[in-house]
């Protein structure tokens, strides 16, 4: 009887012990939103990877990963997101934190979780100054890295390799030497850089700027600016948008048979929703983005795959919360601990073949741009689908399509 | 030394204790300068602060509305001048948070003598709606200038005022307490019978021999100026000063934490905003109702304006006092002799003296 | 280029015109600010987009139910909502932004906070003057100026327009004179919503529909209204023409300051409030005493 009891308290011990053995590791994104369903769901794909294969191996001790899911709410309140900051951490008592998806917030949020010197691996918010922060001031904002997207500048690069082989084969097939470009930027502070970029660079690229329309972010209507680009003569409509008003730009374009076809950057435009949100018409819409069923990575199209598989949906970019995990993961079985310290000592020089990229980071702590392997691809929106088109020697890739004319 | 204790015990005593919202304002007081003792847990610090800071905000929206019947609909305005000129002077002039916190409340003061004098000849509905109009036209001014305010990023990297989080509660619950009560005393004076005469009928206040359009644009720069203060204290503890300050959304939540409290009463706002903010962040926190938790907001705001339509506080210090027939001076409700003048209390016509309603 | 800006600003200047009359309607007859009324041209779109995509009937029954739904939704919530709580102005002010943010987050709960794209009605643009103009532009344009027809022939022909009138003019009057000043108002609400559910049918394809789709028009319809003069029909129509071709104007001759297109339409209305205290075809209000 006593034997019995005695094993019953030390089972009971080694379960409560065994809970213990936990770690916490919040998702922070606005969950009622596509972005922080993303960010939830990239992350249980890496949770239940790990924990089914027994866990991740702390120095010799296993233990399984826990999610911490906080709805910022930031798209709509940026307090809110550092009230859930600070609530994850005093409460929740998480060890890691990754996500965030607006800037504004994001930059707030940093701020709180440098304070308790908690990693935050930011993946979502694009802005600059979380990666300056770090170089200015490395023992206090050390803890950041930015795993997914590159920062605002280096997508610029991108947007220029393919905007030279989109101009090529506009003069191809067009047979005009100078193809007309119409910059449409919404007005932010992530585009005035691109624009300055853009206004510079074309002409370099042999191609004519006929223009720069600038609406606002929440412009639901844009056929001021179509019309006014339409009578420019434009073939292409280099787009910087990321809110709503991409989803605009798609589908007036198409309402109006425009003849230009539009490439750059629509946020809107990586979803899977966005063709039905453009109802249909945003026929030959092209966008930088993340994932698609290619090999650009050796991992990128298992994970697509499966993601599609559980979630019935595409990921979008804000899905490499995947690849924070792992990463994380790598660094502490590497180090044997869970020690923020080494942690990042860690990730500063190692490289992660994750699922979107394949990760080094600078003094900034931000991706180390490179085609092939950060910069991401491009897609183009042909009858409902996103087809990716750039890189052109990855595995997967299809033609570039034009309206006709 | 002495004198002075029995003085104040004895002021606690006869003006004080009497009245049970005057006890339930000391109560108030002691718990808000005591929290951090009994609680001294990062987060809810965290949420204190935040509303003492948009307590603060509240009451200033207030002593516009309430009392000179000048509903605004842009006081993010005032709030958002205040986080931009503080985060701004601090940041590219390196100049200390303590300072430009005033000077943040400065330039409030002054775009509230702006905005005053601009809608001196609106009224009603057309001040209301066109109050709305000029945070936008900030915001657009904001992004056209994005170089110097950080486009809709806005400001980061701004230093706090002091280091630990009790230190910033206790700033921000001071100047809260400190405004609040001042805007308290000042409505209660003689300058405050003057605003209620300028809401009531500003004609016959005008042919009274009242300089109406000074009052009127003198309250709109005092309650800017402490919206103002509000903002620069939010912007400093969080770090970011962002065109969030300016929304639409927040000029929404002032006029709504108003009007529930309970308008022309200074601490009916404030009530509201210590009732409100933290229930819709615990609602917020709480997994799966999280996410509703501006719709259970907003469905507790019409249940309460459908029994309480002056509002909470008016409604609640109703229920705890009432007023003398014979002095009109306000007593306990249990009482059955007015305190002051002997007068009987609990009589039939009690009732109709509660319709007759409060000062 | 003139002709963009002629042709845009009408089209633009027609749909706001359709949420501007319904608005001054309610305001200018039952004196509310009704905050939710572009939370009502929400509820219609979502309604629309549900009935027309997910069961599949045709447009004119689709529009149809919602604007019927919506309409009778209104009333509901006037009596259950607004009417306990009408002499206290203050409060049927934030019980409508109450309200608004009712539905604004029963639809992100439902729908979620993706953007969502109605099909147009019809298909195909048309070339006018050069400018390109899709025909479901068109087609709002006419549902306007339809409605604008039926309201006026509705308020000054029929017996029950009359009554609207009436307690418009003198509401404690209008009560003496033995109407039933609380049907009045309910049908007033009935129909001010109802306009407004047309709008959302009809104008919804041409944005995006989301749940926070009610805060920007609420603000260009508010500046229209007050600009125009509150209560004044004539006037938001005039309003909303204005209005449409400042901003077209805006972006045509400054396209790298398009986003100032609604801070311009803002500082218009403030400039004509500072000329003109009640808009430009506004009643002044009489204080009751």
């Amino acid at each position: 009887m006593l034997r019995t009891v005695i094993v019953g308290l030390v089972a009971l011990g080694f379960a409560c012990g065994a809970k213990a053995q936990t770690i916490k590791i919040a998702i922070l994104g606005p969950m009622a939103f596509v972005q922080g369903e993303h960010h939830w769901n990239g992350a249980e794909m890496a949770r239940d990877e790990i924990n089914k294969g027994g866990g991740v191996n702390v120095g010799g001790k296993r233990m399984r990963i826990e999610l911490v899911r906080a709805d910022t709410n930031e798209i709509q309140s940026v307090p809110d997101a550092t009230n859930a900051v600070e609530r994850v951490i005093t409460r929740d008592k998480v060890d890691f934190l990754i996500g965030g998806f607006r800037s504004e917030a994001v930059l707030a949020m940093q701020e709180v979780a440098m304070d308790y010197k908690k990693l935050f691996l930011g993946v979502g918010a694009a802005h600059s100054k979380l990666g300056l922060n770090v170089e200015q001031n490395y023992e206090r904002y050390k803890y950041w890295f930015r795993v997914s997207p590159t920062k605002d500048v280096d997508l610029a690069r991108t947007l220029f390799a393919v905007m030279g082989s989109i101009g090529q084969q506009i003069r191809n097939d067009l047979k005009t030497d100078t193809p007309k470009v119409a910059i449409l930027a919404e007005k932010a502070v992530w585009t005035e850089g691109l624009v300055a970029a853009a206004q510079k660079n074309l002409p370099a690229l042999k191609m004519e700027v006929v223009g720069l329309w600038q609406p606002s972010a929440v412009a639901t209507d844009v056929t001021a600016e179509l019309s006014a680009i339409d009578r420019a003569g434009a073939h292409i409509v280099f787009t910087m948008l990321s809110g709503p008003v991409g989803i605009s730009v798609g589908r007036q374009m198409g309402e109006r048979n425009m003849k230009a076809v539009a490439w750059g950057i629509n946020v809107e435009g990586q979803k899977e929703e966005f063709w039905s949100a453009a109802a249909g018409k945003a026929q030959f819409v092209s966008t930088l983005d993340t994932y698609a069923e290619v090999e650009y990575t050796p991992k990128t199209i298992a994970f697509v795959k499966a993601y599609k598989e559980r979630f019935k949906k595409a990921p979008t970019y804000t899905a490499a919360t995947y690849d924070a995990i792992m990463m994380l993961r790598d660094a502490i079985e590497a180090e044997g601990s869970t020690n923020a310290d080494k942690i990042v000592g860690h990730i500063e020089k190692a490289e992660h073949i994750g699922t979107g990229a394949v990760a080094t980071f600078d003094k900034r702590h931000d991706l180390v741009w490179a085609v092939g392997k950060t910069s991401g691809i491009a897609v183009q929106w042909q009858d409902g689908k996103k087809v990716p088109f750039w890189p052109p020697n990855v595995k997967g890739m299809q033609p570039f399509k034009m309206p006709a004319r | 030394m002495k004198y002075w204790l029995r003085r104040a015990g004895a002021e606690l005593r006869n003006e004080v204790l009497v009245l049970p919202s005057r006890t339930l304002v000391l109560l108030w007081v002691v718990a808000v300068l005591a929290l951090p003792l009994v609680y001294g847990d990062a987060y809810v610090l965290r949420i204190l602060t935040m509303t003492c800071i948009f307590a603060i905000f509240a009451a200033s929206w207030d002593l516009l509305a309430g009392y000179t019947g000048q509903v605004n609909f842009g006081h993010a305005l005032f709030f958002g001048a205040g986080a931009y000129t503080s985060g701004l002077l601090s940041l590219k002039l390196g100049l200390s948070p303590w300072l430009t916190i005033w000077a943040g409340a400065a330039v409030a003061l002054a775009l509230g003598f702006l905005v005053g004098y601009l809608c001196l000849r609106l009224r009603g509905s057309y001040l209301s709606l066109a109050t709305l109009a000029f945070p936008l036209i900030a915001l657009g001014l904001l992004f056209a200038f994005p170089d110097f305010s950080g486009g809709e990023l806005g400001i980061s990297g701004l230093r706090r005022l002091m280091v630990t989080p009790v230190a910033n509660y206790y700033v921000a619950a001071i100047s809260m307490l400190a405004i609040v009560f001042g805007l308290w005393l000042l409505a209660d004076s003689k300058f405050g019978i003057v605003l209620h005469a300028i809401r009531d009928d500003e004609v016959a206040a005008r042919a009274s021999g009242i300089n109406t359009l000074q009052y009127k644009m003198t309250v709109f720069a005092i309650a800017g100026a402490a919206a103002g203060f509000a903002g620069a204290l939010f912007a400093h503890y969080l770090r970011v000063a962002g065109p969030s300050t300016l929304e639409v959304a927040l000029s929404f939540q002032v006029v709504i934490w108003g009007i529930f409290g309970g308008v022309a009463t200074i601490y009916g706002p404030v009530a509201a905003v210590f009732i409100l903010y933290p229930l819709t962040e615990w609602l917020g926190s709480i997994p799966g109702v999280g996410e509703l938790r501006l719709l259970i907001f907003a469905v507790i705001v019409l249940l309460v304006l459908l029994f309480m339509p002056r509002g909470l506080a008016p409604w609640v210090r109703d229920k705890i006092e009432t007023q003398c027939p014979r002095c009109k001076q306000r007593n306990g409700s249990w009482k059955i002799v007015c305190r002051l003048c002997g007068a009987a209390l609990q009589t039939q016509v009690t009732r109709a003296q509660r319709l007759v309603g409060h000062q | 280029m003139l002709q963009d800006i002629l042709v845009t600003g009408l089209v633009n200047g027609g749909v706001y015109a359709l949420l501007a009359i319904g608005f001054s309607l309610i305001f200018g007859v039952a004196r509310i600010v009704n905050i939710a009324h572009t939370a009502f041209y929400m509820l219609a779109a979502y309604c629309f987009y549900t009935l027309l995509v997910k069961t599949g009937l045709g447009y004119l029954l689709s529009g149809l139910i919602s604007v019927g739904a919506v309409t009778l939704l209104s009333v509901v919530c006037y009596r259950l909502v607004i009417e306990p709580v009408r002499e206290h102005e203050a409060a049927v002010l934030i019980a409508t932004i109450a309200l608004a943010l009712v539905f604004q987050e029963l639809m992100l709960y439902t729908f979620g906070g993706h953007f969502l794209g109605i099909p147009s009605t019809l298909d195909g643009s048309v070339r006018f003057l050069g400018v390109s103009i899709p025909y479901q532009r068109l087609l709002i344009l006419v549902v306007a100026g339809a409605m604008l027809v039926l309201v006026w022939f509705v308020l000054y022909h029929t017996r029950l327009g009359l009554a609207i009138r009436a307690t418009a003019n003198d509401l404690e009057v209008a009560n003496l004179m033995g109407m039933n000043v609380h049907r009045v108002a309910m049908a007033t609400v009935a129909i001010s919503v109802a306009l407004a559910a047309v709008a959302g049918v009809v104008v919804a394809p041409v944005y995006v529909v989301d749940p926070f789709m009610w805060l920007a028009p609420l603000v260009t319809m508010l500046a229209i209204v007050v600009l125009g003069g509150l209560g004044s029909m004539k006037g938001s129509l005039i309003g909303a023409l204005i209005i449409g071709y400042v901003e077209a104007i805006t972006v045509f001759a400054v396209p790298a300051g398009a986003y100032l297109k609604g801070a311009v339409a803002l500082l218009i209305m403030v400039i004509v409030l500072l000329a003109r205290p009640e808009g430009l075809f506004g009643v002044a209000f009489e204080e009751e005493r």
